[in-house]
């Protein structure tokens, strides 16, 4: 069914310039979104001195860098109105009719939420990540999750574990019709992550162990001796569980003499990664190479045959289906969403334990040396799962309801916000007041009509028959 | 829309709008207070007893310095008290380290060194001690050593004593406030040998006594009840010739502290709710 064009604006703290998941998704996601003839433009924080004001990206994404500092992790200080003078213009000038928030920990995004209603646009929420309710940070992030989602439209998440943990953590439930049991609000959404599958393709000669082979050839002297490589690519950190890997690696190594590893990735934990490695003299074994580009991570991927992930949490692993797509067969942690995204012969999977992962990888290793995974099958199965296109025609469908539902009033967002507790309500609905106030005064002061709105839209068709 | 044909997995789509959302499976892994023990009242009144043990070493001490201040009570006899307590406590130290043995880097002549050479230190710190903060004036000195009681109860170590001892920074810090507030008090009596005799006496309750009170707290209940009581009364009959409004209040707080607050920590845990699931950080077991 063809959809009325929309003019979305996606509202993140995490985008290009920087690089990630999260910056990765808006990207892909806006990209696929204008393909499919609706107006885009991305709103985040500036990044002096050269990433500042209004930016184009190809095809045809207008990126607003708004000037506000950050404080830690590119993420800005929720300070709740000062958006909203930028906010208001932006919207207004664009014409836009949905805001599309990212991230539950980009204060510009919850703003947003806040701030859209007033001018009548629609709100839509991405969850990325996974938190747990144990400790005082997340206790506090929670609470500001679940004021930002009271009033919004609906909420996307990446996976079924990640949709769990969101509908928990930012109190997605209401009363049902007789008020006896809590049900989840019906807009909640699940629509994963996707690949450019293009930019993974398996090596058609695994370069790598052809050359080992031969290599194996000369010093023993057999020739059914090949080489297994297994690469781990993540941030060298405790919560991508670099522990196991530091306690597993040099097992493995002694178990399996065939078998090396290639880590690439950098971050606190590279020094245990070192210094196991000086200890059991493993430096022809276990391959350090540091920092590695995104564009470069296929040609590491495709040097080996086993993909090793052993992170502690995460929501959704797109490092593990690249791996997948290159032709890796995959070897996890079974934590948060990772148990959803690949079918059970694609991958296996281990308990967070040394014990149980050392299980796993020797099962690898004996899987991708009696050949029984083939890569380039590999690579059309992934290629068939997940892509762009199909992510952004199932988002369409969520803007599609979100633009024909009915939206909420002051009022009712001011009695919704009041739900969120005793102390948290009243200074929610404190805050959306006074925000509501700002708002008119804006109003009287820059008055919309002064404003310079923008007439001219990308034009794709142009663009096309320019080149 | 029959609800047999959904799987949970992202890989396939499946023939069911993006916010359906399956009866059986959503939040199925979730587990609420899994490592939930709930607390009985009687151990827990137990367990506040060092609490307790505690609060009546304060007073105890707060009694004998008044005590001192006001010439009621001889220097001399504090320190014989004190010497006597070391070695009665001492010995009965030595004697649960026989029947538990934990032995830590310290030997006996260790022992006998170190306490030599507080002994002496502080004999020889006494004059320095008792002008220390002469041109501070007396209430301040009061509010100062509230506020350092206050945090020494508040930061001391009651837990029970562990496989392995290790310091915390909190009991540190709290034995340390402790010291500081006596070492100020003493700066307000009014010869050497008073002012000696109270700092010593300080760090026999502040820095040996909570020692010795870990080892306690392995001993059978009947003798660590018994203990307590002791303690209670001594410092509830030194408090009340002093001041009866201050002894009730010291009461009062005691029996809240032991019989109160345990029972309403075992009505609060009503509403424990702890959520626990998949999307948790887990826990890497490494041999």
């Amino acid at each position: 069914m063809k959809h009325e064009p929309l003019a979305i604006a996606m509202i993140s703290d995490f985008f290009h310039p920087n690089v990630g998941g999260v910056e990765n998704h808006i990207f892909m996601l806006s990209a696929n979104l204008i393909r499919r003839g609706h107006k885009v433009i991305v709103i985040t924080h500036s990044h002096p001195p050269d990433r500042v004001g209004v930016r184009w990206l190809l095809p045809g994404l207008k990126v607003y860098y708004i000037p506000f500092p950050t404080i830690a992790s590119s993420a800005t200080l929720p300070n709740y109105f000062t958006f909203l003078p930028y906010f208001r213009v932006i919207i207004a000038r664009e014409h836009i009719h949905l805001i599309h928030a990212h991230a539950s920990l980009s204060s510009l995004g919850q703003e947003a939420i806040l701030h859209a209603p007033h001018l009548g646009v629609r709100t839509v929420f991405t969850d990325h990540s996974l938190f747990g309710f144990e400790d005082a940070a997340s206790i506090l992030t929670n609470k500001l999750l679940a004021a930002a989602l009271k009033n919004v439209d609906a909420v996307i998440c990446v996976s079924h574990t990640g949709r769990e943990n969101t509908v928990l953590r930012g109190q997605l439930f209401e009363k049902s019709e007789d008020s006896s049991v809590l049900v989840v609000r019906p807009n909640v959404y699940v629509i994963p992550n996707a690949l450019v599958a293009e930019q993974f393709t398996p090596a058609t000669e695994p370069v790598s162990s052809e050359t080992s082979r031969y290599f194996h050839v000369v010093v023993k002297g057999t020739t059914n001796f090949s080489s297994v490589y297994i690469v781990v690519l993540s941030r060298l950190a405790y919560r991508k569980g670099i522990d196991l890997l530091v306690a597993t690696a040099p097992r493995i190594c002694s178990a399996f003499p065939n078998v090396n590893f290639i880590v690439g990735g950098d971050g606190p934990k590279l020094n245990d990664l070192l210094q196991v490695r000086e200890r059991h003299l493993l430096q022809d074994r276990i391959e350090l190479l540091g920092p590695v580009r995104h564009r470069d991570v296929r040609d590491v991927l495709v040097r080996g045959s086993i993909f090793l992930n052993t992170s502690l949490t995460e929501s959704f692993g797109i490092a593990i289906l690249e791996a997948a797509c290159a032709g890796l067969y995959v070897v996890s942690t079974r934590v948060g969403g990772v148990p959803e995204i690949l079918p059970h012969d694609l991958i296996s999977f281990a308990k967070p334990e040394e014990d149980d992962l050392i299980r796993a990888l020797s099962e690898a290793v004996a899987i991708v040396s009696n050949g029984q995974h083939d890569p380039m099958e590999a690579h059309q199965r992934v290629k068939n799962f997940y892509n762009w296109g199909e992510v952004a025609e199932r988002t369409e469908i969520v803007y599609d309801a979100v633009v024909k539902s009915e939206q909420k009033d002051l009022w009712t967002r001011m009695q919704r916000t009041m739900e969120l507790g005793p102390f948290a309500g009243p200074i929610y609905t404190i805050i959306l007041v006074v925000d509501c106030l700002f708002f008119l005064f804006l109003e009287w002061l820059m008055p919309r009509h002064d404003l310079d709105f923008v007439q001219m839209h990308w034009e794709h068709d142009n663009f096309r028959q320019v080149q | 829309m029959n609800v047999e044909g959904w799987n949970k997995v992202l890989w396939e789509r499946q023939p069911f709008p993006d916010n359906y959302i399956h009866p059986h499976s959503f939040l199925s892994s979730l587990r609420r207070n899994p490592n939930f023990k709930p607390y009985t009242y009687w151990p827990l009144v137990l367990l506040c007893c060092a609490i307790t043990q505690h609060l009546a070493t304060i007073f105890t001490f707060l009694a004998v310095f008044v005590r001192l201040k006001e010439r009621w009570l001889d220097a001399r006899v504090l320190l014989w008290v004190s010497i006597v307590s070391f070695f009665g406590g001492y010995a009965l130290y030595e004697i649960l380290s026989c029947s538990n043995p934990v032995r830590g880097a310290f030997t006996r002549s260790n022992t006998i060194k170190s306490s030599l050479l507080v002994f002496l230190a502080l004999m020889g710190l006494s004059p320095v001690l008792r002008t220390l903060t002469a041109a501070t004036s007396s209430d301040s000195i009061w509010a100062l050593s509230a506020c350092l009681f206050l945090l020494n109860a508040l930061l001391a170590d009651y837990s029970s004593m562990k496989p392995v001892p290790q310091e915390r920074l909190t009991s540190v810090l709290s034995m340390n406030a402790a010291i500081s507030s006596s070492v100020v008090l003493a700066s307000r009596l009014p010869d050497d040998l008073a002012v000696f005799a109270l700092v010593l006496f300080a760090v026999q309750l502040f820095a040996l006594f909570p020692i010795l009170r870990h080892r306690l707290q392995v001993t059978p209940q009947v003798a660590q009840i018994l203990f307590t009581l002791i303690l209670c009364v001594l410092s509830f009959a030194l408090t009340v010739p002093l001041s009866v409004s201050v002894a009730y209040i010291y009461a009062s707080i005691s029996i809240t502290v032991t019989f109160v607050a345990p029972g309403v920590l075992v009505w609060a845990q009503k509403y424990k709710n702890e959520i626990r699931g998949p999307w948790d950080v887990a826990v890497p077991r490494l041999n």
